[in-house]
C-alpha cells in the first residue's frame, strides 16, 4: 500500500471566478469626482479625523459620517513610508520580473490624517526618503475612474 | 400577489478576478489501482480493517472509524439503486460546467434527460454516484437492480465505467 | 466555574438579492450598530468581536481585516470563524465561550454574506474550492464527463440535498407536495419578517407547485435565494444582561458535532460511507448534547419553537426530527396539521428561515438571533403567539456534515 500514500501533482483545469465589488456611496462620490480632478475625503464630525478616501463610519470614535462631512483635499502630500517591488504577480500563481523596480508609497495628503498607497514615479529608488514632498499626477483624460490617478511624483 | 420587490440604488463597481486554477494541488495515487481494475472490468473498493466497510470507489481513510483503509476487495458489478434524481430535459444553454455547455459539445443530446443515481454494488457498503442509462425516467425507483455499462475497449480510466443500466 | 451568558440585543440588515448601495464593510457595520442600539450598549462597552462569513465568498479572502474598524473592533480582539454553512452557528456559539469563561463581559458576534459581489452563480469560487482539487485529481484519471455533467446538474439544483430529500421521502412516506407546503409557509412567514428576503404574502402550496422542476424532487419554488445581508448579536454576562434587557435570551445549552462528509467530493470523488445523507448523525448528537446541557429531557414538550437551517424544504422536516421535536418520519404529518405554523403547536422557522433568506455565512447565526427575538418578545409581526421559554436554533453545513445546535431560554437554566 506504500505507493498509494505517495503524493502526486494534480494538473489543474482553467477556471477563473469574476467579481464585481460594490463600492458604496462615499467611495462612489470619490470615484466620480476624480473626473473633475478633485480628491474627496471626510472629516469625522465626532473626532475630526480626516479620512481619504471618504467613508461612512469612523473607526476611531464610531461616529456615523454623512455626505455633508465631505471635504476636498489638495493633491499634495508627504511620503510617510515606501517599499520597492522587483517582482509582480501574474494572477496565475507565478511571479514575473519587473523591467524597472516599482516604488509604492504611503502618502499623507495635506489636511488628511489617513494615508493612501500609490505608485511613486519620476525618482530613482535610492533617492526616495521618508518626508519627501509628492504631488498627484492625473492621467491625460480623467473619466471618473480609479485609474484617473496615475501616480505621485516628487513636488 | 407574488414577491415583494426590494430595489436599491446601484453604486459603482470595481471588477476583479480570482483564478482558481492558479493553485497547485496535490493528490494521492489512490485511484491508480482502481482504474487498473476498471480496465479489467473489475470494481475494486477499499476495505476498512476497523469496521469492515467496503467503500467504492476506494478511499484512504474510513470516515467514521478513522482507520487507514489499506485493504482492497473486488465487488460485483451488479447492484441496487439506493437513491436517484431526474433532471428536466437538458437543452442548449441550460447547463454550464467549467464554462462548457454539454449540449454544444455533444456530450449530452439536446433535450436529453439525465438520471443521476446512487448505487450500492453487491459486496460494498457505500453509495457510488453514477448515472442510469437505457432506462425510462418513470421506471427508476429505489431498489431497482442495475449493472455496470462498461466501455467497449476499457482504457484504464474512470470513464471505462460509463454508467449503469437496468438488469 | 462557568458564568451565565445571554443575548441582549439583535441587529440585522434587510436581506435582498442585491445590496449594491453598500460595500461589505458598510453592510456588516449596519448590522453591528443596529444590534448595539437594540441592546442599549455603547461601542466602548464591547470587549471583543467574533465574526464570520463563508471563506472566499464575494472574492475577499480576509474580509475581517478590511472591516475591523468599521464594526468598532480597532484595538479589540477579533476572531474570525469559518465552518461553511454552519459559520453563523459557530460564530453565535463563539460569542458564548469568552463570556461564559469570564474572559470578556460583552461580546459582539456578526456574520454576513454578500453574494452579489460575485458574478459566479452561488459564489462558486468559494464552494468549488472544497472539491476543486479533488475534481482536478479525478480528471487526471479520465473522469467520466457525462457523469460530471450529471453531478453538476444536481449540484446546480441543490447538491446533496436532492439525494437527501429522496432518502427522506422513501423512508418517511412524505411527498413533493409537502415540500410545496414548507416552501409556501416560509414565504408567507417571511412576509411578516421585515428583514427577510423572499417575502410573498399569502403564498400557497399551489403557487409553489406551479414552478418548474429543477431536479426531482425539487422545484424552482423550493429553492432558497442567494441573499446579501448581515446579522449581529450582543452577548453579555449575567449582571449586565439583567441590567440592560427586560427579558434576555439565555444560552442554556450548545453543541456542535460533525460526521463523515457526504457530498461525494472527497479524494475518491464519488463514494462515501454515509449510506443515507438524511441520517444526519452530527445533528442528532449535537441535539442530545445541547439538551443535556440545557437540562431538557423531552424536547417535544419543553421546546416551544425552533429555527432550523432549511435552505431546501425537505430539511425543515428532516432536521426537526433529528432535533427530537417530532417522532421519526412524522414531521410531515405535523406540517399537514398546521402544527409547524406560526400559531401552531411547534412553530418551525416563523421568520421564514433559510428557505426565504440565505446570506450563507449569516444564515445559521440568524437562527440563533431569531430564537433570541422570540424569547425577548421582539419578533414583531412574526412573534409566535404562545409563550416561548425554550427555543432551539440549528445550523448545518461544512461538506454537508457539520451541525450546530443552540438552546436559548428565558432563564439561565442550571
Ligand atoms: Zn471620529
Ligand atoms: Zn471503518
Amino acid at each position: 500500500m506504500k505507493s498509494e500514500s505517495e503524493i502526486i501533482d494534480v494538473k489543474t483545469l482553467p477556471f477563473t471566478a469574476n467579481f464585481i465589488w460594490a463600492t458604496g456611496f462615499m467611495m462612489q462620490r470619490f470615484i466620480e469626482e476624480l473626473a473633475s480632478r478633485k480628491i474627496l475625503g471626510v472629516k469625522c464630525p465626532g473626532c475630526g479625523y480626516t479620512y481619504v478616501p471618504p467613508r461612512s463610519r469612523c473607526g476611531k470614535c464610531y461616529a456615523k459620517i454623512e455626505e455633508e462631512n465631505l471635504v476636498t483635499l489638495s493633491g499634495k502630500g508627504t511620503l510617510v513610508s515606501y517599499t520597492t517591488g522587483h517582482v509582480a504577480l501574474d494572477g496565475q500563481g507565478n511571479f514575473i520580473d519587473l523591467q524597472e523596480p516599482a516604488i509604492i508609497g504611503a502618502i499623507k495628503l495635506e489636511d488628511a490624517d489617513s494615508t493612501i498607497f500609490m505608485p511613486i514615479e519620476g525618482i530613482e529608488p535610492r533617492d526616495v526618503v521618508e518626508g519627501l514632498k509628492v504631488e498627484l499626477q492625473w492621467r491625460e483624460e480623467t473619466k471618473g475612474e480609479l485609474e484617473d490617478i496615475r501616480c505621485f511624483k516628487p513636488a | 400577489m407574488g414577491f415583494i420587490k426590494d430595489e436599491r440604488p446601484q453604486t459603482i463597481c470595481v471588477e476583479g478576478t480570482w483564478s482558481l486554477s492558479s493553485y497547485h494541488y496535490k493528490g494521492s495515487k489512490l485511484l491508480e489501482q482502481y482504474v487498473k481494475g476498471l480496465k479489467q472490468k473489475k470494481l475494486i473498493g477499499s476495505f476498512c480493517p476497523g469496521c469492515a466497510k467496503v467503500i467504492l470507489p476506494p478511499r484512504n481513510l474510513c470516515g467514521r472509524c478513522h482507520r487507514i483503509m489499506d485493504g482492497r476487495k473486488t465487488v460485483s458489478d451488479r447492484g441496487t439503486i439506493t437513491c436517484y434524481t431526474v433532471s428536466p430535459a437538458i437543452t442548449k444553454g441550460k447547463l454550464k460546467v467549467l464554462g462548457m455547455d454539454p449540449v454544444e459539445t455533444g456530450l449530452i443530446k439536446d433535450g436529453e434527460i439525465l438520471i443521476p443515481v446512487f448505487v450500492r454494488f453487491d459486496g460494498s457498503d457505500s453509495n457510488t454516484d453514477t448515472i442510469l442509462l437505457n432506462a425510462e425516467p418513470k421506471a427508476v425507483h429505489i431498489g431497482m437492480r442495475v449493472k455496470v455499462i462498461w466501455a467497449k475497449e476499457p482504457q484504464g480510466a474512470l470513464s471505462d465505467f460509463e454508467g449503469v443500466e437496468p438488469i | 466555574m462557568k458564568r451565565n451568558a445571554a443575548i441582549i440585543g439583535c441587529g440585522q440588515t434587510k436581506h435582498s438579492s442585491k445590496r449594491r448601495d453598500v460595500n461589505v464593510a458598510e453592510m456588516v457595520s449596519e448590522a453591528v450598530y443596529n444590534a448595539l442600539e437594540d441592546a442599549q450598549v455603547s461601542m466602548r462597552e464591547v470587549d471583543a468581536f467574533i465574526v464570520g462569513n463563508m471563506p472566499g465568498f464575494g472574492g475577499i479572502a480576509q474580509p475581517e481585516q478590511w472591516l475591523g474598524d468599521w464594526i468598532g473592533a480597532a484595538g479589540k480582539p477579533v476572531i474570525r470563524i469559518a465552518t461553511g454553512g454552519t459559520t453563523g452557528g459557530s460564530v453565535g456559539q463563539g460569542a458564548y465561550y469568552p463570556v461564559a469563561s469570564g474572559l470578556h463581559d460583552v461580546v459582539v458576534a456578526v456574520a454576513w454574506e454578500k453574494h452579489s459581489d460575485s458574478k459566479e452563480a452561488g459564489a462558486t469560487s468559494g464552494l468549488l474550492h472544497v472539491g476543486l482539487g479533488n475534481l482536478f485529481h479525478a480528471a487526471s484519471y479520465g473522469l467520466n464527463l457525462k457523469n460530471l455533467m450529471a453531478m453538476s446538474m444536481v449540484g446546480a439544483a441543490a447538491g446533496v440535498a436532492v439525494y437527501q430529500a429522496v432518502f427522506y421521502m422513501h423512508r418517511s412516506g412524505c411527498t413533493i407536495e409537502h415540500f410545496d407546503m414548507v416552501a409556501a409557509k416560509a414565504r408567507r412567514n417571511a412576509a411578516r419578517n421585515k428583514y427577510a428576503h423572499l417575502q410573498w404574502p399569502g403564498c400557497t402550496p399551489e403557487d409553489i407547485a406551479e414552478t418548474e422542476l429543477l431536479a426531482y424532487p425539487f422545484r424552482y419554488g423550493h429553492i432558497c435565494p442567494a441573499s446579501d445581508g448581515a446579522s449581529a448579536i450582543v452577548v453579555a454576562e449575567e449582571n449586565l444582561a439583567r441590567k440592560k434587557a427586560r427579558r434576555p435570551a439565555w444560552y442554556k445549552g450548545l453543541a456542535s458535532y460533525s460526521d463523515e462528509e457526504n457530498q461525494l467530493q472527497s479524494e475518491n470523488f464519488g463514494g462515501v460511507g454515509v449510506l443515507d445523507p438524511s441520517e444526519q448523525r452530527g445533528c442528532w448528537v449535537s441535539a442530545m448534547k445541547a439538551y443535556a446541557m440545557a437540562g431538557i429531557k423531552d424536547p417535544q414538550k419543553e421546546i416551544d419553537m425552533a429555527e432550523l437551517y432549511q435552505p431546501f424544504p425537505s430539511q425543515e422536516l428532516i432536521f426537526a426530527e433529528r432535533l427530537g421535536l417530532f417522532d421519526e418520519g412524522t414531521a410531515w404529518m405535523a406540517l399537514e396539521k398546521g402544527e409547524t405554523d406560526i400559531n401552531g403547536r411547534m412553530p418551525l422557522d416563523p421568520s421564514g428561515g433559510v428557505n426565504a433568506t440565505n446570506a450563507i455565512g449569516s444564515s445559521a447565526m440568524q437562527r440563533i438571533l431569531e430564537c433570541a427575538l422570540q424569547i425577548m418578545g421582539k419578533a414583531e409581526e412574526h412573534q409566535v403567539p404562545k409563550k416561548v421559554s425554550n427555543a432551539v436554533a440549528h445550523g448545518w453545513g461544512g461538506v454537508t456534515n457539520y451541525s450546530t445546535v443552540t438552546v436559548l431560554g428565558d432563564s439561565p437554566g442550571r
